[in-house]
């Protein structure tokens, strides 16, 4: 741990950041600010600035790369886990202060403060499944948590650091406010204090003078300029009246590659963050529950097609179960039989005809494909290349777009006929994407699968605390799932992340927040 | 007069009962459930039928739709937001001086440049200047007010890097600040709303220069200027005002997205946020306060043709 804290100091020495300035980001308006009250990224990003987790990811200096979930402290000093992974024992860090903000003023953040957190994100959260585990929370003295779980649990602290999750709150200020969706009631421990919030106009933090890492953040504030529309937030970029366009600097690859055109200036990187997208069938039902159909849907997507045609060719192909950007964890389809990887990667039309003919379609079927037209680019044109590239094998899809709201409370929670396409979430622990995709009766287990084999081994690499054997675990899964073609996943692109030269130290870490993001952020202006 | 004025109040409130009874089921009839997206989401409860229970959905619909109108009728209470919680006429009340000034900045601006072009085009008929005028009012009417919106903010982006999007000031807190940042999505909106009042200024000063009365003002002697402006504009100004009521809702209607691409914090905003997330209350009370609205400004402008002509009384 002291040895990464140094490391870092060195980075941070070697660039010479100089305090000051305020960093201002164009942003839709997050539909709340309490982090377990939504499960918006925009409101975990928001508050991200002021609240501070019992541990955190990696950011700036400390990362390796933008998927580096290795887990430091952030209010918790130190931690033991017990043999069989299921005692966490948490040391707080001792003088940590909360914002002088009424009602808290300032005091000292206390092992009760976690335990409350921890238990009404339980209670309210709608990610409250990620801490499902947890058997109790018991404070052994002023700075001593102990957090007991019913069985070992490896993505646990993955969870605790993720800003969407397990941000520490104060009890009296929901006591006061009734939640934490007042801007009064924002009072966390975290490197930016809410100053002020103008509903539909801005939100400003400034530096926290008592921020418990000394020496940081080096900016002295943050605003974010409610923008609800793309097309001003790059123009706001391109003019200079932003460091950056969205939330976390993401550019979709045409808008990046035409700031690079008209601003030669930017800083513009593109990087493949966490990210998926797939068709999803009931797989419950009729014609999906039969393997050779759901072959036959994945050998007739034409993925290089798409890459070349929309993605600059910059995209990745190889994109399920486990999302491209999520390497540690990764089992390549190069490293699968190529019998099998063909269903994640390869293009046969002919024999997708086959297989169809095979399962009793000589002559194709019909099904409705439902969708929310309303994801960004390339997400329509890839709604148009899958019903044409379905429809060339002999499945004729009908595209039903839906409206959103319909959309988020139906379809993407498995309330849907025959087959659905979208994007997922990007999680930050692979556990998400396997257990929670294919456990059954999980509604992120959109296509209601239901296999006691892979089920077992699901189980498994959650309980499995050695890294090294859950990895094995997970491995295992990957060949399992293969050739399953449960969901049949699409290309994935990288994220431009643009900013002008004068940010510094700006690095893109997959983890939602934003505080440490721009912790070790700072401005080179004149 | 008052008889009159009377007579239209009364006429308004089972215009407004039904705009009511219309919005009301509209919402409920939309796709999607607002209890789902909430839990599923946002975990405001534990249970769907929890919060269904804490937002009185589950009760029977005639009794919701009471419960709503009765809050209005008889406390002046519009309700709040299922999401936010907050009252709705307070948000209403913040947001709503930036629609009102942008519609407002909007109305003067395509009135006047509408008024003095259709002015221009009648007077000089069939010359140089008519025609420019009748190709500027086609190529306002045909270019979309949100295209013309994304033109102005992104080109100078990209040519000057320089964009006409600034941080809201409200008008209170510093005029000048204010102006600056009203007056781009009023040009660009009331520039696309001139050309309608333009064609109908023209035609109708074209039927009015015409009409035996200014022929006698011509044989008097009368200037150009005097017969123009004192006899033929009034009368003209009736189709023109009767367009500008019609138009209101559009100013309104408009301002979503225009307020969306200019950053600027007004009611068109607040309705389509609560028109995507289902919220019920918020949509039916934002309707409703503006379909009274719009029923309050056509008595007003029923009303102002009794002064532009004098023979018409109420």
């Amino acid at each position: 741990m002291l040895l990464t804290i140094a490391l870092a100091a060195t980075a941070i020495s070697a660039q010479q950041p100089k305090r000051g300035g305020v960093f201002r980001i164009a942003e839709r308006e997050a539909p709340g600010l309490d982090p377990h009250l939504s499960i918006s990224f925009l409101t975990h990003s928001y508050v991200s600035l002021a609240y501070s987790q019992l541990v955190r990811f990696p950011n700036g200096p400390e990362q390796k790369s933008p998927t580096d979930f290795s887990i430091l402290p952030d209010v918790a000093e130190k931690w033991t886990v017990s043999k069989d992974g299921t005692v966490y024992t948490f040391h707080l860090r001792k003088g940590v202060r909360f914002h002088t903000k009424p009602p808290v003023n300032g005091r000292e953040l206390v092992a009760d403060d976690v335990k409350y957190s921890l238990e009404r994100f339980m209670a309210k959260s709608g990610f409250r499944e990620r801490l499902e585990p947890v058997q109790a929370i018991d404070v052994l003295d002023r700075s001593t948590v102990r957090v007991t779980l019913k069985e070992p649990y490896a993505p646990f602290l993955n969870h605790l650091a993720n800003p969407s999750f397990c941000a520490i709150l104060p009890r009296e200020a929901e006591t006061k406010f009734r939640d934490f969706n007042n801007a009064d009631a924002v009072i966390g421990t975290g490197p930016f204090v809410l100053k002020s919030y103008e509903k539909g106009v801005r939100v400003v933090f400034e530096r926290n003078p008592s921020y418990f890492v000394k020496g940081v953040p080096y900016l002295d504030g943050v605003v974010l300029e409610i923008t609800p529309d793309a097309v001003a937030r790059l123009a706001l970029l391109r003019s200079g009246k932003v460091e950056q366009a969205h939330i976390w600097g993401w550019l979709s690859p045409e808008e990046g590659k035409s700031l690079q055109k008209t601003n030669p200036e930017m800083v513009v990187t593109p990087t493949l963050v966490i990210g998926q997208g797939f068709i999803y069938m009931r797989t419950d039902q009729p014609p999906f529950n039969d393997v050779r159909v759901r072959r036959a849907v994945a050998l007739a997507i034409d993925r290089k097609g798409w890459n070349d045609a929309l993605l600059y060719g910059e995209g990745c192909l190889d994109a399920g179960p486990v999302p491209c950007a999520l390497k540690d964890w990764k089992l390549d389809a190069l490293k699968l039989e190529p019998a099998k990887a063909k269903y994640l990667v390869g293009h046969d039309p002919a024999e997708a005809k086959r297989l169809l003919a095979e399962a009793g379609y000589p002559n194709g079927l019909t099904i409705p494909m439902y969708h929310w037209p309303g994801y960004i680019p390339p997400w329509r044109s890839y709604y148009e290349l899958a019903a044409e590239n379905l429809g060339k094998v002999g499945i004729t899809v009908e595209l039903r777009p839906e409206e959103y709201g319909k959309y988020i409370s139906t379809t993407a929670l498995g309330k849907y006929d025959k087959a659905a396409m979208g994007p997922s979430t990007p999680f930050t622990d692979v556990d998400d994407f396997l257990y929670g995709r294919f456990y059954p009766e999980l509604s992120t287990n959109q296509s209601h699968v239901a296999d006691a084999e892979l089920s077992k081994m699901l189980v498994a690499q959650r309980r499995e605390m050695d890294p090294k054997k859950r990895k094995q675990i997970v491995d295992d899964i990957q060949r399992y799932l293969a050739d399953k073609a449960y969901y049949v996943y699409v290309p994935q692109w990288p994220q431009y992340i643009a900013h002008p030269p004068s940010v510094k130290g700006f690095k893109h870490h997959d983890g939602y927040g934003l505080g440490m993001r721009l912790l070790y952020t700072w401005l080179d202006r004149k | 007069m008052t008889r009159y004025v009377l007579r239209r109040v009364a006429l308004a409130i089972p215009t407004l009962f039904l705009v009511s009874i219309i919005v009301f089921a509209m919402m409920r009839l939309m796709p999607g459930d607002v209890v789902t997206r909430m839990v599923e989401g946002h975990a405001y409860a534990p249970t769907l039928a929890a919060l269904r229970h804490d937002l009185g959905l589950d009760r029977p619909v005639h009794v919701q739709y009471l419960d709503w109108i009765g809050g209005i009728v008889l406390r002046g209470d519009f309700g709040n937001s299922y999401w936010t919680r907050q009252p709705i006429l307070e948000e209403f009340v913040r947001r709503f001086p930036v629609t009102l000034e942008l519609a407002g900045l909007t109305i003067l601006i395509s009135v006047v440049m509408g008024i003095a072009i259709g002015i221009v085009s009648a007077v000089r008929q069939d010359t140089a200047s008519d025609y420019v005028g009748r190709v500027l009012a086609i190529l306002a009417l045909s270019v979309p007010y949100f295209g013309l919106a994304v033109l102005v903010v992104v080109l100078p982006s990209i040519y000057f890097k320089w964009t006409p999007v600034w941080t809201y000031v409200a008008f209170t807190a510093d005029p000048l600040a204010n102006l600056k940042i009203m007056i781009v999505p009023a040009l660009v909106f009331g520039v696309t709303r001139a050309g309608p009042i333009m064609r109908i200024m023209r035609g109708a000063l074209l039927d009015v220069l015409r009409q035996e009365y200014i022929r006698t003002a011509w044989s008097k002697g009368l200037s150009e200027r005097t017969i123009v402006l004192r006899h033929a504009l009034k009368n003209a100004l009736i189709p023109v005002v009767s367009l500008v009521g019609l138009q209101t809702p559009l100013y309104l209607g408009g301002s979503v997205i225009i307020e969306a691409i200019f950053r600027l914090p007004g009611v068109g905003l607040f309705f389509f946020e609560a028109l995507t997330k289902l919220d019920y209350p918020v949509v039916q009370s934002v309707n409703l306060i503006i379909a009274a609205m719009v029923v309050g400004l056509n008595l007003l402008i029923d009303l102002s043709y009794a002064y532009l002509d004098p023979r018409i009384r109420y």
